[in-house]
């Protein structure tokens, strides 16, 4: 059975006859099958999935008519997202077995619009991570190169859509979290702006700072999927009131359009040579096409990644007080008194950069370092939220790499946390402040290796970045590198 | 004697759950007293992916109070956790309200006796309770009801302006009562609805300032609080006079022994890393929202008791008695508009009405009987229509029995109309001169002691309607003749 790569051409599909959910979801539990040994899915909903094609496809055969609006869309969800009746654990033993008393408002608002949720799929314990290693499931492996990873944390979700094994994941993203593991596996991955999908059935890390976020190959996907489960929700206090728009109508780009680049990251020292060249190439690209892209001064870059983790470690120390082996999950057998069953279940629990970041976030919040740490970092926060504005206040969008180069080997980042955390310098600054960014596909680079790019609007501009973005996805010139592998 | 020598200087820590319908941060109900665990759900169990949201009414309640104690209201509200790890304790923090309280300074004037004394107010901010450990019930477990977890409180922190157990007693029983006027708390101590930790601390008469402090937690009667007071006091002060100093401490009382104890040492001391809570954006409320809670305020306890000795005229006693409970000033102002005599409606409510729900367990408001009858009821007995006694021997009973019907018809109905007629008391007036000759005689040769007796005869015979004052002046005629 061919992939099928957009929600259109699986509608034709149905519409014609030659496709039904059945066989679609036959054929993405086949894939699923073959792509075992790149430790993708860490459940199969298999049983469930072909019962509701099979409903689906009755219902649809009846009355077309009464389709929802995802009817043809089979998602993973990341193992941070709740599903009623399901498991959710984190990627973390301390939630082993653990099973969700109730949905997400995400996967409720996917199942009544008709998407199929196909299964669970790995991620870096608690969302921590860069690269998909740090899940107590092993780590998951990029299918374009199964000796690189394929980033983190939502790299299951990037994998699920690369290797065609569904059309589009759920993801979540606290620090680049969708749009880096995008970037490496080629594909499309937006982080909406704060509060644009319910939080509601999210396992919390950086509560200020995380957001579901869509992985699809087109941004046509991203959009039908944002329009579907975004807007309020009674049960997320920090939700947009604002409603959903319809993204998916609104993708006709009114151009041309004002694009700013950051002078401290197109210049940044880690930035990789080829990255670099593909950026600039994209600006020329963009400027002939008769956009505006010009360079600005932003002088906060190097205080995005410590700011970031100061608070982002501050809030997550408090969010994962819950998991304390007393209600649910992993509990030590070892321990004889409550301080010892918290200190046992937690320490036996947790993964290495789980407690790591516990520790730090405990540490910049306990007194007498708070000052020095969590109050100074939100104001660095402020500074850049506030520098950040600014920018679009005069830009339609900043363009910046989507990461700093491309996915690198397994492992090579698990005794350097710094190394791995400074990776994030290009993805934090959305998360920051709040608004939205989409990585994009920009080709391939010499090592064979996908590259991203980035763009990020003002608050709330969603309709405007995928519109933007759909133009980029159907016009850019991919240009042919000679790749030696 | 050098505990003479000492000042007692108190602040409290008063905890108020209040009667919201559902929990701070969720829809759980809060009844009390329902089985264990039986009121909870994902959000207040604490489980993964869950957000708190935010209960109005909370809100609402708090700003009564505030108003009620005349603080300043912080029109933006924010919200922090405050972190510790506790079993009954499902998130791993609580959320309060740190550096953002929703009323800061005013003062709670509280009945001392006679007078009154203002208590000052640091700040008083919004809060969630822990669920309840239960540490007695198994030899080896400690049994947790998560029930009680994710209630809203308020925490009222008030100046060390209080000198003995006694005034923490009146602050208390003034917060309680307040809480009742203002509706946001039935401040059942018993029920754990008003609970209160103590500051405590001595200082030689005349001293400047204060002495080092020690707070007692967890106190959950005011028996225990005096008891706990008064035990801390005398430890202070020997600790003191034998050469020693306090030392800034937490301690627990222990009811069994009557002694506090230290509950943690310092080294041990919480850091309980204060944050701005990330799930909860700032409430901000409008001057129009606030003017509007403010004009549903009742009039406030203290308002009530100089309304009651004041433009009523009843005595401090009598008033102390009906401002106590809002619902008998309810009562009270609700028959007044059928009866100018205040003190006898104060003794009514006080000697019949009070006792009778009591005896009956139904609130006051559920008394049978409408303000309109109870107020004719008053002037029946004024008017000299009804005796005193038979009133409230007869009459009254029939009133409960038939709430419908006025008193009067009652009173005509049962025959109870006091008669004051000349030709019915000139009969009986008769009838008993011509009973007793003899003793007729003798009151005529000067033994006018005799009148007692006469008059017995003459109600008996009346079966208790003659007027007495009308019988015993046509008696004293007839036996001159």
């Amino acid at each position: 059975m061919e992939a099928y790569r957009s929600l259109q051409a699986i509608k034709d599909g149905l519409k014609s006859g030659k496709l039904t959910l059945s066989s679609l979801v036959e054929g993405y539990l086949t894939r699923i099958e073959a792509t075992r040994h790149l430790n993708i899915y860490v459940e199969v909903f298999a049983a469930e999935a072909k019962e509701r094609a099979k409903a689906l496809d009755e219902q649809y055969a009846n009355d077309p008519a009464s389709a929802g609006a995802l009817h043809g869309m089979v998602v993973s969800i990341k193992d941070v997202i709740c599903y009623a009746g399901h498991q959710v654990t984190g990627g973390s033993r301390i939630l082993e077995g653990f099973r969700s008393l109730f949905s997400s408002t995400a996967v409720e608002r996917l199942l009544n619009a008709g998407a199929i949720i196909l299964g669970r799929v790995n991620c870096d314990e608690f969302a921590m991570g860069s690269t998909n290693e740090t899940s107590v499931y092993g780590p998951t492996r990029n299918g374009a190169d199964p000796t690189k990873i394929p980033g983190g944390s939502s790299g299951a979700s990037a994998v699920s859509v690369q290797t065609d094994t569904c059309l589009a994941s759920l993801g979540s993203d606290t620090g680049g979290s969708v749009r880096q593991p995008a970037a490496f596996c080629g594909i499309v991955g937006l982080k909406p702006s704060y509060g644009r999908i319910s939080r509601h059935g999210l396992l919390a890390y950086g509560s200020s700072f995380d957001q579901i976020g869509i992985l699809a190959h087109h941004v046509e996907d991203v959009a039908s999927v944002l329009e579907c489960i975004a807007g309020p929700d009674a049960y997320d206090g920090t939700a947009i009131p604002d409603p959903a728009e319809p993204y998916s109508s609104n993708l006709a780009f009114q151009g041309p359009t004002r694009i700013a680049y950051l002078d401290t990251a197109i210049n940044h020292p880690n930035l990789d040579p080829v990255v670099r060249d593909r950026s600039l190439h994209l600006i020329g690209w963009l400027r002939e096409a008769g956009h505006t892209v010009e360079e600005v001064s932003f002088e906060y870059l190097d205080y995005l990644i410590p700011a970031y983790y100061v608070l982002t470690t501050a809030e997550a120390s408090s969010n994962l007080s819950r998991y304390d082996g007393m209600r649910f999950g992993y509990r030590s057998n070892e321990a004889a008194s409550l301080e010892a069953t918290y200190k046992k279940s937690r320490t036996e629990g947790f993964g290495r950069e789980v407690k790591r970041r516990i520790m730090l976030g405990a540490f910049v919040l306990s007194s007498g370092y708070y000052d020095a740490y969590y109050s100074r970092a939100q104001k660095v926060r402020r500074l850049i939220r506030d520098r950040t504005e600014e920018i679009l206040k005069e830009y339609d969008f900043i363009l910046m790499p989507a990461a700093p180069g491309t996915a690198w080997n397994l492992g090579e980042s698990l005794e350097d946390p710094v190394t791995m955390y400074l990776a994030d310098v290009f993805t934090v600054q959305a998360n920051m402040a709040g608004i939205p960014a989409m990585a994009l596909p920009a080709g391939l680079h010499e090592n064979g290796l996908p590259i991203g790019v980035q763009f990020m609007a003002g608050f709330g501009q969603e309709s405007r970045l995928l519109a933007f973005g759909h133009y980029f996805q159907n016009n850019y010139p991919i240009p042919d590198v000679q790749t030696g592998t | 004697m050098p505990y003479d020598r000492y000042e007692t200087v108190i602040g409290l820590e008063v905890h108020l759950q209040l009667a919201t319908e559902s929990k701070a941060f969720c829809g759980d109900d809060t009844t009390f007293g329902m089985p264990p665990n039986t009121q909870v759900s994902p959000i207040s169990l604490g489980h993964p992916g869950t957000l708190p949201r935010l209960n109005a009414r909370q809100v609402e309640f708090a700003v009564k109070l505030a108003y009620a104690l005349n603080s300043r209201v912080n029109p933006v509200n924010t919200f922090d956790r405050k972190n510790y790890f506790y079993a009954d304790l499902p998130k791993g923090y609580q959320i309060t309200q740190d550096k953002q309280p929703i009323c800061v300074g005013g003062e709670l004037p509280v009945k001392l006796g006679d007078t009154w004394k203002p208590i000052r107010i640091h700040h008083v901010h919004m809060e969630e309770d822990a669920g309840k450990s239960i540490h007695n019930l198994h030899p080896r477990k400690s049994l947790i009801d998560l029930n009680r977890a994710g209630t809203p409180l308020l925490e009222i922190v008030t100046q060390p302006d209080l000198r003995s157990a006694e005034e923490a007693d009146a602050f208390m029983t003034g917060i309680r009562q307040l809480a009742r006027y203002l509706e946001i708390s039935d401040g059942n101590m018993e029920e754990g609805s008003l609970r209160c930790d103590v500051n405590v601390s001595v200082r030689l008469k005349g001293a400047t300032t204060l002495g080092e402090r020690c707070e007692i937690k967890n106190l959950n009667s005011m028996r225990y609080a005096r008891q706990a007071v008064e035990y801390e006091v005398k430890r202070q002060i020997d600790l003191i006079e034998a050469g020693g100093k306090v030392e800034q401490q937490t301690l627990n009382f222990d009811p069994a022994t009557g002694a506090t104890s230290p509950l943690r040492e310092k080294e041990d001391a919480h850091d309980y890393r204060y944050f701005p809570e990330p799930d909860l954006p700032p409430v901000v409320l409008s001057p129009e929202y606030l003017e509007e809670v403010r004009q549903e305020l009742p009039p406030l306890p203290w308002e009530v008791y100089a309304h009651l000795t004041g433009d009523n005229g009843l005595s401090g006693y009598d008033a102390s008695i009906l401002f106590e409970e809002r619902e008998t000033v309810l009562l009270f102002e609700a028959i007044s508009p059928y009866c100018a005599n205040k003190k006898g409606i104060a003794n009514l409510l006080i000697n019949r009405l009070i006792p009778y729900c009591q005896e009956q367990k139904i609130p006051l408001d559920r008394f049978p009987v409408s303000p309109e009858h109870l107020g004719a009821f008053i002037l029946l007995i004024d008017s000299g229509k009804v005796s005193s006694s038979i009133a409230y021997q007869r009459l009254f009973p029939a009133m409960i029995e038939s709430p419908g019907s006025s008193p009067e018809a009652l009173a005509t109905s049962l025959n109870l109309l006091q008669q004051g007629d000349d030709d019915f008391l000139a009969d009986l007036v008769h009838q008993v001169i011509g009973a007793y000759p003899d003793k007729v005689n003798e009151y005529q040769k000067g033994k006018k002691g005799l009148m007692g007796f006469f008059m017995g005869e003459l109600m008996k015979r009346s079966k208790g309607k003659a007027d007495p004052a009308k019988a015993t002046q046509m008696l004293s005629e007839a036996l001159k003749s």
